[in-house]
């Protein structure tokens, strides 16, 4: 026990801390400006001087620890007098804007100055002037407001690892700036924004819109973009998001947030949003009013089903929309409808890694805390670029090699290359065969544990050797071995694994490869994913395989309780995946698709036949909130509220259950809302008053939800398996499918890019990130370039056997001479329209890594 | 780029420190060698060898002056003009290389030969006035001796 004294009160402290925190936790207030909580320590601006017993000279409470003992006073007139001081200097060159900049009103310096400061200053010199700098699309710096206190550095170098600015040149003369000294080429999470104490860093997005003080809403609510579920903080003013700021002190993001979070939200505002149903009449959609296009749903729905049977109607559920929405449209389409015809592109890669892996180890296995990958001291990379896809995650894991920790990456991530990861990049199509040598360097530095006979009988017919491994993948044997020793030595390892390994030949082969090092090293599991709500799709029983509360609909009991709750039989047939779906469109048996919040036109790979096939269905709604490549063929469309607009949870990775909240009011109808009215004119009960009894009934049938309550969820407590049970002990056979093998030699493949700044098509509707990342590219090696003398920035024709597009060419230093990268994110432009699958037997997620494709140079 | 003679320079002065960031400052005088100053392009290369982000490089080279931030002529002289200096004529010697050589302080001859930077102090006082060319070191000037020097660099 420590004891100190700090104006004259005692405080007993269990552990060292700073001066300026034991304050704090005694409620006794000490100016800063350098100092913040999320920051490592800097002692630069001086505000902070306290008094201190036995010791001469003030001290920076910020930085001095107490020791036992210790008596502390932090107002005195000597440091009265020094603070003023402190900001008269700081005043020499500040130009005192105020009435202009946009940080009045929540400037940390203004508040000082009111507090502290001089009313006048004695300097009679011109002030420093820096123009302000508009260079950016997204940031506006003013560097005569900055007081440099280094706090946005600390932040991009020490917290976001970005390090993509730093204090320049020297004394009077320094100021921030990024590397170019204009435009920044960063992550854009707009991190240091939120720590720049001042005006000098600031979001443009809405620049000179509003005062602080006049944001009457402050919603807290969860990021509509990736599966972090990042808390936010939506900022309204006359019913329109202003900012979207992150929290300090929230269980995921802990005041952190990514460009898609922060500069992703103006999609709400659009004026491309749906305002009204629409119906189509002779090829052509035309407005309609809500009960036409209800009734018209209901009626040619009764129809369809009347004629050609349940069986023949499918459903597509949406990652992007609330737990709610899913829950009522699984229950629609089972109970209304009579099908199992249920899925969601979570079927692309994370529902059948998901299902793979938790079959092996458990219900709830791949269910791990975010913020622990820091406290791991290995991390294994494998499948995806973390920093990229799931950057809050991504952060995690720079924060465990700050920590010390290892990265061990299986080919070249870029958001990690300045974290030195210990790297092996097999040739391509060889990862298989490196994961056996993991596997079999592991089994025997290890041991088998003796748990798991299944996964075992797997890994002991597994032999390769680190020649083998060299010879194959073209990865040096000691540097083989210098990865599997290190993997080997860690005591708390952790697995990110991401979707590229499931959409790639063998998937379900190299999954088995996967669990078994997460078997041999007793890791944790980490899934990638790239929607908010991919997990409470799945939990809410939108898969053709699972009923609410991630329960397998073989099971005739749990079929019998939900068949009891709703009153009305289930079909113990599993229904269609989403390509199954796809199949069944083609061969003309698909006779009605119903479609919530997804465009599988344009987010299927080999899209141009998901459209074809499509194209032959007698009816298709689609509910949306824009129209959608998708939308566009269909007979029925709603225009749904959007994520800021309704109230609801989302589930994210580690199966946390968050609240939405409504931010801005919007004319219409959340997704369950229409789906509930075209149910009610099908003669099927399926009324609630809101979201919340939706999640009543949720967590009363739902074993895994059981007892939940909003008002819980709002504390941040639902946290898997919540105070549900999470199924034990069903598994089965380990099936897997080794996939083809592929000669890559002299040929080109075209591949996904999964960017940092885009997230299917809804980022495409936010501007800020369009002018972050403007258009498809296709990204090559500068020697795939030189072979067709293509320079960044050229025109470039890519060609598959489904088609080509023209594209500007980007050099990359960083790939290899096999990819073309092209991302699936821009209308026209998206690398599914190029690329034909197949699909993994087990996992049924579409393998998508061979398709070749052909570059030449247009000229112009 | 890099040649290889200078890759390999740079790698082994990163062994000699106990991290990549305190390698900077070498790393970077061997970049304005190869590069002719500290371009975006010599921050990229020091950053690609060392690890060590180019913002960072950028803002660490910035806080020193000696560093060449410009492209600059091919033999740079350094005068002094700090207090005993100026007491023994530094200043004149300025306006000479003004006059006759069209140098001034902080440009370079159109020949692109010279580039003048003004200094504080190199610790010569006692031989004042004094200056360097490149690395070489001269004391006791006077106009006829600077014409004497500049004579030898091309
Ligand atoms: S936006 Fe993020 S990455 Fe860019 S400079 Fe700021 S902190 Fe660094
Ligand atoms: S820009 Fe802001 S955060 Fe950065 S040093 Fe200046 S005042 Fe501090
Ligand atoms: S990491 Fe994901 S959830 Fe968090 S702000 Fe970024 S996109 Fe949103
Ligand atoms: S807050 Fe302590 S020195 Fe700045
Ligand atoms: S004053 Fe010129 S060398 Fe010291």
């Amino acid at each position: 026990m420590i004891k100190v004294t700090i104006n004259g009160k005692e405080i007993e402290l269990e552990k060292p801390v700073t001066v300026l925190e034991a304050a704090r936790s005694a409620g006794i207030k000490i100016p800063t400006l350098c100092y913040h909580e999320q920051l490592e320590k800097y002692g630069g601006c001086r505000l902070c001087l306290v008094e201190v017993e036995k010791i001469p000279r003030l001290q920076t409470a910020c930085t001095l620890m107490v020791t036992d003992g210790m008596v502390v006073r932090t107002e005195t007139p000597q440091i009265a007098d020094v603070r003023r001081g402190i900001l008269e200097f700081l005043l020499i060159n500040h130009p005192l804007d105020c009435p202009y900049c946009d940080k009045a009103g929540e400037c940390e310096l203004q508040d000082l100055v009111e507090k502290y400061g001089p009313a006048k200053g004695r300097y009679k010199e011109k002030k420093r002037k820096a123009p302000e700098s508009l260079e950016d699309p997204v940031f506006v710096r003013n560097m005569e407001r900055c007081v440099m206190c280094t706090r946005c550095v600390r932040m991009c170098d020490g917290v976001q690892g970005a390090s993509a600015i730093a204090i320049i040149n020297r004394g009077g003369h320094s100021h921030m700036e990024p590397f170019s000294g204009g435009k920044y080429d960063c992550e854009y999470c707009g991190n240091c924004v939120s720590v720049c104490p001042v005006g000098a860093i600031m979001s443009r997005l809405h620049r000179h819109s509003y005062r602080p003080w006049q944001v009457k809403e402050k919603t807290e609510t969860i990021c509509p973009y990736c599966g972090v579920g990042c808390t936010v903080i939506a900022q309204v003013r006359d019913d329109s998001i202003k900012r979207v700021i992150p929290k300090i002190g929230s269980s995921v993001n802990n005041g952190m947030l990514c460009s898609r979070g922060r500069f992703g939200y103006e999609f709400v505002g659009s004026s491309e949003r749906l305002t009204s149903p629409m119906i189509k009449k002779n090829g052509v959609l035309e407005q309609a009013t809500w009960e036409e296009a209800i009734s018209l749903t209901a009626k040619r729905l009764g129809e369809i089903k009347n004629k050609y049977g349940g069986p023949s109607i499918a459903g597509i559920a949406s990652p992007r929309c609330t737990n709610e929405d899913n829950y009522v449209f699984q229950k629609f389409m089972r109970v209304a409808l009579g099908t199992n015809n249920i899925d969601s592109t979570a079927r692309t890669g994370y529902a059948g890694t998901q299902k793979f892996i938790e079959n092996i180890f458990g219900q709830g296995a791949t269910a791990n805390i975010i913020s622990g990958l820091s406290n791991s001291d290995s991390v294994l990379v494998i499948g995806g670029d973390p920093t990229a896809i799931n950057p809050i995650l991504g952060l995690q894991i720079r924060a465990c090699s700050r920590k010390g920790g290892n990265i061990l990456a299986i080919g070249h991530i870029k958001g990690l290359e300045k974290f030195n990861p210990v790297t092996v990049s097999p040739r391509f199509y060889t990862e298989t065969l490196l994961l056996e040598g993991i596997v079999s360097a592991l089994k025997n530095k290890k041991g088998l544990p003796g748990s798991i006979p299944a996964l075992e009988a797997k890994i002991k017919d597994i032999s390769t050797s680190a020649k083998e491994v060299e010879n194959g993948c073209g990865i040096a044997e000691k540097d083989f071995i210098r990865f599997t020793d290190t993997l080997s030595e860690s005591l708390t390892p952790s697995i990110v694994l991401g979707k590229d390994i499931a959409q790639s030949s063998g998937g379900s082969y190299k999954l088995m490869l996967i669990s078994a090092i997460n078997y041999l090293m007793n890791a944790r599991i980490y899934l990638l994913s790239e929607r908010a709500n991919e997990q409470g799709v799945l939990d809410m029983g939108c898969a053709p395989d699972l009923l609410p509360g991630y329960r397998p609909l073989s099971f005739a009991e749990f079929r019998k309780r939900y068949e009891n709750a709703w009153k009305s039989p289930i079909s113990e047939k599993p229904g269609l995946s989403i390509f199954e779906m796809v199949d069944s469109a083609k061969s003309n048996a698909l006779k009605a698709l119903y479609i919530m919040g997804e465009n599988p036109v344009f987010n299927l790979p080999n899209s141009k036949a998901v459209k074809a096939a499509l194209k032959n269905v007698e009816f298709i709604v689609v509910q949306d909130i824009f129209l959608t490549e998708t939308g566009k063929l269909a007979d029925v469309v709603f225009p749904a509220l959007s994520w800021a607009e309704k109230e609801g949870t989302f589930t994210n990775m580690e199966r946390r259950i968050q609240r939405l909240r409504k931010a801005v009011n919007r004319e219409g109808m959340e997704d369950w809302r229409i789906i509930s009215e075209v149910a009610k004119n099908m003669g099927v009960k399926l009324d609630y008053s809101g979201a919340e009894e939706i999640f009543q009934e949720i967590s009363r049938i739902s074993p895994l939800h059981r007892d939940l309550t909003y008002e819980e969820i709002g504390k941040g407590g639902a946290i898997y398996p919540y105070k549900g049970e999470p199924l034990r002990g069903v598994m089965e056979d380990i099936q897997m499918h080794k996939g083809s093998s592929v000669n890559p030699d002299g040929k080109l493949y075209l591949r996904l890019e999964r960017p940092l700044f885009h997230s299917g098509t809804l980022s495409t509707k936010a501007p800020a990130l369009v002018k972050i990342y403007p258009e498809a590219v296709a990204r090559v090696s500068p020697a795939v370039g030189e072979a067709l003398s293509l320079k960044s920035g050229d025109m470039a024709r890519v060609s598959t056997r489904t088609g080509s597009l023209e594209l500007p060419v980007n050099i990359d230093n960083k790939l290899d001479n096999l990819s073309v990268m092209l991302t699936n994110n821009f209308e026209d432009k998206g690398a599914f329209s190029l690329m034909e699958y197949t699909i993994d037997p087990v996992t049924k997620a579409p393998v998508i890594d061979a398709n070749e494709v052909k570059l030449e140079k247009v000229l112009a | 780029m890099l040649n290889e003679a200078a890759v390999k320079e740079l790698n082994e002065i990163r062994q000699k420190y106990p991290n990549a960031r305190a390698a900077l400052l070498p790393a970077l005088y061997i970049a304005q060698r190869e590069f002719g100053h500290l371009s975006p392009e010599a921050y990229e290369a020091v950053s690609e060898i060392l690890g060590v982000p180019k913002a960072i490089a950028r803002g660490v080279a910035t806080f020193y002056v000696m560093y060449k931030h410009k492209p600059m002529g091919r033999n740079i002289v350094q005068l002094c003009t700090n207090v005993s200096c100026m007491i023994l004529g530094a200043e004149k010697l300025v306006d000479f290389l003004k006059n006759k050589h069209g140098l001034e302080p902080g440009g370079t001859t159109s020949d692109g030969r010279f580039s003048m930077v003004i200094m504080e102090c190199i610790g010569a006082c006692g031989t004042a006035p004094a200056m360097l060319v490149n690395d070489d070191f001269y004391e006791n000037l006077t106009e006829k001796y600077i014409e004497e020097i500049l004579g030898k660099y091309k």
